[in-house]
């Protein structure tokens, strides 16, 4: 079975309001100690990893293209002399439309990344605003055209909506600006309030509506008849695709495939074990400066937690659940309502399934 | 032993906040009754909750020596509840008194559980002793209250004694007076025993502990004694009086007030009411008069809200029961509770009560269904009696129902008169009569159903007047009644819980109330949930829970993945904790929120 391996870089221009990821700003001046350590990291990791076959590569964050293009460039390399990376592995970078130029990007594709995913979110202003992100709507269309004249020919566009004031006809709008610019993948993500965001607290304050979950409802209706139309193939609760464009790396996680994690939080899985590094990047870096694996927890999965994470990932996605998996009894009431269908000997999700699919599998998983 | 004519056999009668409990306190003191060292307030409410609500829910009887003329007297307070819940109760402690001290403070006059009570004494043929308390406070208006009280009770001024009961002002005087006033026993000694329980308690090392008054001949402690009601012969292992602490004695004689312990491990052998005679040919021929089974007037389920709790709930109210003789309950089964018990109880304070106990005392988390009144459902060939709305039949099925019925007492300031009229009326009252006790203050009699009482309407009475109105009831037994049974259904499935028998006329209003109610308790499902009230077949209200749409997790990446199960886990565990009604979720505080109907009990003294 195919592995991916997972590298995450913890740097941002800003924090934005909603993000509950491990990422920090201000803390630029860790970069080079920071890439240092992500190649030790990946050296002490490499001998437990060297009978598996890696079909994709993820560099996430934060905003890996905050590094410099040679430390990603030579970061690349270095993994590719420690692990087996198949030669015609997915290698996806995440971007900040405002931290790529023309420049930057063909040495990025020139060093192996060949896809492209960036953060869009809206095109429009007020919904950015809301969401505190500091692009503007221009500056998501002119990343794609520079990635399209560098020759990217495999990108993906990050959408979010329900942020306190959209609509939509807005919504809308954005979802038709998508389509123009014409990525081969986009994901389109519900708003989902962190309680422990900047944006979370307000919501609990009352400062600012939190999301209302009928007009998120709405809005994924929308999106799953408008990308459709436009060849999209909805292929996981929250990404469609281009036939033939569906993400390697994140089709790992929901196939339960093994991963590797290197970096600041950076999570691993194998053996039904999962683990995690240390989060601060300043305590990262000084235990693998010391030699050693960063290793912040652990977890091993008993029978039903498997079985849980079986259920809840697969249903995510088109393949969805083998058949046999599930008493019939329990499922044929579903079917009957149109929230799942059988495909061959899967149970899978319809699209109105998807949206309500913690009941699904909460009723699926007993 | 005391001769008969050194003794004097009292209780006091006062409303809640009225000073009983601070009189007796005095009366405790002045009689060295305590050592100063184990002096506390409320000496004689022994029970937390009593201390804390100001309420006596057990009676007490305590031994007090007082020399007044050169002469030792036995003077022996009984401390009776006042609520109306326990008439049965204080009439059968009044009938082991010969005297009765009315207490009324003096700056809020007399109330309608005192005039009750007062009634219930004198027809007793208790010599009444008034007496205005409070009289230090700057508020007190002594001479309107002394008026009023001489006009209910019939006495001249002068026969009002004023004490304050804080200060102790006045105490010795009443002491006196009622050495004076109050007739010692009739105590044909040489006739067959006969002796009164006016209450018991359970002790964990004794048994059962019955409060007597002897009414005829000796009660000898190791008598052979035999409980005429229940027929049990048993042997008096002690007797004993309350001094205040329990103090064994040779023998209890005519005239006395004490204790009988017989090893009995069961308290509902010992009824309350019932007479004590001696085993064999020395037996008494008839027993005391007026004893009566305790009777429930109102009815609730009680069920554990973790269902797992059953036998913990069984096992505190088999407890529970050992000290509480009036108390019943049955095993039910409800499809929206799960298991419990239908409890009946005498009245809503002693539901309260015997509520709050089980939650404090057991540390249970209880469900209870809106209490209910006993039907009786008349058929041509034999009347059902009901005590769960959803026992009551569909409609054609009977000639007829029968509800009981209480003719209230209500003491309302004049100048509320009108609102109090309003909502007796709304309550399908029929006025009995009324008067002015004076120009301030009207007593008003209404014939009420209970079930209306036990709804709202003390809650309504009180906000209606200000606080200011005071209520007491007795029962006057069965009527006829329009009365139907509202179902409430969930997505077409009945939930027993929330059924009721209330008037027809009224029976859409609730519907559409419950209806409401529900419609925002009740999670969004992945359907569309109908919540419906309906008479028989026939739909009164209606109100729909859209279904949810959109209950996803957004985002679900490697690092998350723990993260995201977890929250499926607590949402799995979330849902566990729901009653199933039919297809329905429903969570146990929409149970809770939408059978509490938010009524506060007045406790009484």
């Amino acid at each position: 079975m195919s592995a991916g391996v997972y590298v995450h870089v913890p740097f941002c221009l800003t924090r934005c309001g909603y993000c509950d990821f491990n990422a920090y700003e201000a803390l630029e001046h860790l970069r080079g100690r920071y890439v240092a350590a992500l190649m030790l990291e990946a050296e002490l990791a490499a001998p437990a990893w060297s009978r598996e076959e890696f079909a994709s590569v993820f560099f996430g964050g934060g905003t890996p293209t905050t590094l410099e293009g040679e430390d990603l460039a030579a970061l690349l390399r270095s993994l590719r002399a420690l692990f087996s990376i198949s030669s015609d592995a997915e290698v996806t970078i995440e971007a900040n439309p405002d931290t790529v130029d023309a420049l930057k990007l063909a040495g990025l594709l020139d060093a192996g990344y060949a896809r492209l995913s960036m953060g869009a979110q809206s095109f429009d202003s007020a919904v950015l605003g809301a969401l505190e992100r500091v692009h503007n709507p221009d500056s998501v269309r002119r990343a794609m055209h520079a990635a399209r004249d560098a020759g990217f020919a495999n990108v993906n566009l990050d959408l979010i909506y329900g942020a306190d004031g959209e609509t939509v006809d807005s919504w809308e709008r954005t979802l038709l600006e998508t389509i123009e610019l014409a990525p081969e993948h986009v994901s389109a993500y519900a708003l989902t309030i962190e309680p422990s965001t900047p944006l979370g607290r307000k919501v609990q304050q009352g400062l600012v509506p939190g999301p209302d979950s009928d007009l998120q409802a709405d809005m994924f209706e929308l999106a799953c008849v408008s990308l459709a139309e436009a060849g999209y193939r909805h292929y996981e609760v929250s990404n469609w695709a281009k036939p033939g464009f569906e993400c390697v790396h994140n089709l790992g996680y929901w196939e339960r495939r093994l991963y590797l994690g290197i970096g600041a939080g950076a999570h691993s899985y194998r053996d039904e074990r999962r683990w995690w590094n240390v989060r601060p990047p300043q305590e990262y870096l000084s235990v693998v400066e010391a030699g050693r694996l960063p290793i912040g927890g652990e977890e091993v999965l008993d029978r039903s937690a498997a079985h849980l994470e079986e259920i809840f990932l697969r249903l995510r996605i088109l393949e969805g659940l083998p058949t046999s998996m599930v008493d019939p009894e329990v499922s044929t009431p579903f079917i009957e309502s149109g929230l799942l269908r059988h495909d061959d000997d899967a149970l899978v999700p319809t699209e109105r399934g998807m949206l309500v699919l913690n009941e699904l599998v909460l009723a699926l998983a007993n | 032993m005391t001769e008969p004519n050194r003794i004097r056999n009292f209780c006091i009668i006062a409303h809640i906040d009225h000073g009983k409990s601070t009189l007796a306190d005095r009366l405790l003191e002045l009689t060295h009754a305590v050592a100063d060292r184990d002096m506390r307030e409320q000496y004689l409410d022994k029970m937390d909750l009593e201390r804390e609500r100001g309420i006596t829910i057990k009676a007490q009887a305590v031994r007090l020596a007082y020399r007044a003329d050169g002469e030792d007297y036995e003077l022996n307070l009984i401390d009776t509840p006042g609520h109306v819940d326990f008439t049965y109760e204080v009439s059968r402690s009044l009938a082991a008194c010969e005297g009765a001290v009315l207490l009324v403070d003096a700056s809020q006059g007399i109330e309608a559980q005192t005039l009750a009570n007062y009634h219930l004494a004198r027809d007793a043929g208790l010599r009444i002793v008034p007496v205005l308390n409070k009289i230090d406070l700057p508020q007190a208006d002594a001479e309107e209250t002394a008026r009023e009280l001489a006009e209910v009770v019939g006495c001249a001024r002068e026969d009002i004694l004023a004490v304050s009961a804080k200060t102790g002002e006045g105490v010795t005087a009443l002491l006196e007076e009622v050495i004076r006033r109050v007739p010692p026993p009739a105590a044909p000694r040489d006739d067959p025993l006969r002796a009164l329980i006016f209450d018991s308690s359970f002790d964990a090392y004794r048994g059962v502990v019955a409060y007597l008054r002897v009414k005829d001949g000796v009660l000898p402690s190791r008598a052979k004694v035999r409980f005429m009601a229940t027929g049990l012969d048993l042997e008096a292992e002690e007797c004993g009086v309350f001094a205040p602490e329990a103090t064994p004695v040779p023998a209890l004689e005519a005239g006395e007030v004490g204790y009988l312990i017989t090893g009995l491990k069961d308290v509902h052998q010992v009824k309350v009411g019932d007479t004590v005679t001696l085993a064999g040919k020395h037996r008494a021929r008839d027993p005391l008069p007026g004893y009566r089974e305790p009777r429930p007037m109102v009815w609730s389920g009680l069920f554990p809200a973790e269902g797992g709790d059953y036998t913990e709930l069984r096992d505190a109210l088999d407890r529970l029961k050992l000290n509480d003789a009036s108390l019943v309950f049955e095993p039910e089964t409800s499809h929206a509770l799960g298991f419990g018990f239908r409890c009946g109880f005498l009245g809503l304070l002693h539901m309260d009560i015997v509520k709050e106990r089980l939650e404090r005392e057991f540390d249970l988390e209880l469900i209870a269904t809106s209490p209910n009144v006993e039907f009786h459902v008349i058929r041509a060939d034999a009347t059902v009696v009901v005590h769960n709305p959803t026992e009551m039949p569909q409609p054609g099925t009977y000639d007829r129902v029968e509800e009981p019925i209480v003719l209230a007492t209500i003491i309302t300031p004049s100048e509320y008169l009108g609102p109090v009229l309003d909502l007796c009326q709304s309550r399908r009252g029929e006025l009995a009569d009324m008067k002015y006790l004076s120009p301030e203050r009207a007593e008003v009699h209404y014939q009420l159903p209970l079930a209306e009482i036990i709804f709202d309407f003390f809650d309504q009475l009180k906000s209606r007047t200000r606080g200011y109105a005071s209520l007491d009831y007795e029962p006057l037994g069965y009527v006829p009644a329009d009365l139907v049974r509202v179902d409430v259904l969930l997505h077409g499935e009945p939930v027993d819980a929330f059924s009721a028998v209330v008037p027809r006329d009224r029976a859409q209003q609730y519907g559409r109330q419950m209806v409401e109610r529900l419609r925002e308790l009740i999670p969004r499902q992945l359907f569309d949930v109908a919540i419906q009230a309906s008479i028989g077949a026939r739909i009164v209200a209606r109100e729909t829970v859209k279904a949810k749409r959109k209950d996803v997790l957004a985002k679900c990446y490697g690092g998350d993945i723990t993260r995201k199960r977890k929250l499926l886990e607590e949402q799995k565990k979330g849902k566990a904790r729901m009653r199933r009604v039919g297809r329905v979720d429903v969570p146990q505080e929409a149970f809770i929120a939408a059978l509490r109907i938010d009524q506060k009990v007045e406790s009484k003294k």
